[in-house]
């Protein structure tokens, strides 16, 4: 439950899933799963780096050199990125909130 | 699990947990307390110095011992005292050692920083399976509280982290400290509820009862008639200059949120500025939902969201409060609507 270094030392981050399940007229769990690529995705994208569902359990996070890190959850791809990237990821970060606000 | 926000908690030990500097009173509050007649089946969890000085039927004393993960960050470690103390409270209730208990009250070190005893309820594998978080009570001092706030950054965090704020030795300070200390206790945590221990009297109720999850509108600039004296603002004054950098804003957005959007949003700003985020408290009007989730995070950890049953008001609007420290609110409120493609307004209290 740790939002910082997404440690598991329970079964579900808090930012997996959705609140609003298929019969609440949300997203399936599989659907909420490619959403949260493509939202991760539209931040990653601006340090080069790609978000993808492995096997329904997992995240893959790949960059541009191929290096790659298998990630639990959406907030643990924040530490795996800025590892791979060797540099840190701030969400105040004002090319990046341009990209956002363009895109 | 596709539901992150499901009802939990229900059929769980709620935890009460009493903090604030030392000699803040405490352990007064808690004797007064333990004098109702509906703490009867309460056990107290209390450092190893405490002394509640009344014959409660379960009061254990535990040795602080904190465990730090190799790969977490301080607020994110388990309490290895609280664990092992929570895990043989279960046991010998069990062994019918101990007598039956519904509700546990755990009073801190005035040193503590409450945010591993958190962690620790919230994530401890056996733990979070018994017990559930209920209140964070924090004592402040209105006599001392300039000295405690302003020398140790635990005292902060305390307050921070407080559902209820209870004012201690009102009978002993002046009107000025005391609407001082409230005035600070507004602007440092304008989430919680603010009481004067001399109002709380034996009635746990106003303390323990479920606080209605919601954001308090009310975080308005500090009123008391006495701050309008030339001593009042003296005193707020000499409080001011020391949390100068802790403060809080609210934040309202204009439209239903994308909850995944804010899910990745607030991941990205806890990892990078946990440490001074100390607080993060809203209730909101996510996508698809008629019915408000309430979210609430201390430092980087984050209680699972809980749907609530409906809007405590009119206004249907999200509306967050951070408690930070040093963090620019411009750059949060417009990073908030980067993320979320929503606009977002600083609250006015009008």
């Amino acid at each position: 439950m740790c939002g910082f270094c997404g440690v598991f030392l329970s079964e579900t981050h808090w930012s997996d899933g959705s609140v609003a399940g298929p019969q609440a007229g949300g997203r399936t769990r599989r659907q909420e799963r490619a959403h949260r690529v493509a939202v991760a995705n539209r931040v990653l994208r601006h340090y080069g780096l790609k978000l993808a569902d492995w096997q329904g359990s997992a995240y893959l996070l790949s960059g541009q050199t191929g290096q790659t890190a298998v990630v639990p959850s959406v907030a643990a791809v924040w530490p795996a990125a800025e590892q791979l990237r060797k540099r840190s990821l701030d969400p105040f970060d004002e090319a990046l909130l341009e990209a956002l606000e363009r895109g | 699990m596709d539901r992150v926000a499901d009802k939990r908690g229900q059929g769980l030990i709620p935890v009460t947990v009493i903090t604030g500097f030392l000699g803040s009173g405490k352990t007064t509050l808690l004797q007064r307390l333990l004098r109702s007649p509906c703490m009867q089946r309460t056990a107290v969890l209390m450092n190893e110095f405490g002394e509640v000085g009344l014959d409660h039927l379960l009061v254990e004393h535990v040795a602080e011992s904190v465990v730090l993960l190799k790969s977490g960050c301080i607020c994110c470690s388990i309490r290895d005292d609280l664990k092992s103390a929570l895990r043989g409270l279960l046991s010998r209730r069990d062994r019918a050692e101990v007598p039956e208990f519904d509700r546990v009250v755990i009073e801190t070190t005035g040193l503590a920083d409450p945010a591993p005893i958190l962690y620790t309820l919230v994530s401890e594998p056996v733990v979070r399976h018994h017990f559930r978080l209920a209140t964070v009570i924090t004592t402040v001092d209105a006599v001392n509280a300039d000295l405690h706030l302003s020398r140790n950054p635990e005292g902060v965090r305390q307050l921070a982290a407080a559902d209820r704020v209870v004012i201690t030795k009102t009978d002993l300070a002046e009107p000025t400290q005391i609407a001082a200390a409230r005035a600070l206790c507004r602007r440092v945590n304008p989430t919680a509820w603010l009481l004067d221990a001399a109002d709380v009297g034996t009635d746990p109720d106003l303390l323990l009862a479920a606080q209605p999850p919601g954001v308090d509108s009310r975080a308005a600039p500090p009123s008391d008639a006495t701050l309008g004296t030339q001593a009042g603002q003296a005193h707020f004054a000499a409080l001011e200059r020391h949390g100068a950098d802790v403060g809080s804003v609210s934040l309202v957005l204009d439209a239903p949120l994308d909850w995944t959007a804010f899910g990745v949003w607030l991941s990205m700003l806890l990892h990078r500025y946990g440490n001074d985020v100390l607080r993060v408290k809203g209730i909101l009007q996510v996508r698809e939902l008629q019915a408000p989730v309430f979210i609430n995070a201390v430092q980087h950890i984050v209680h699972p969201p809980q749907h609530l049953e409906s809007w405590p008001t009119d206004d249907h609007r999200s509306r967050i409060v951070f408690i930070t420290r040093g963090v620019d609110r411009e750059r949060l409120q417009r990073s908030l609507a980067a993320f979320t493609k929503v606009r977002v307004s600083e609250a006015s209290y009008a």
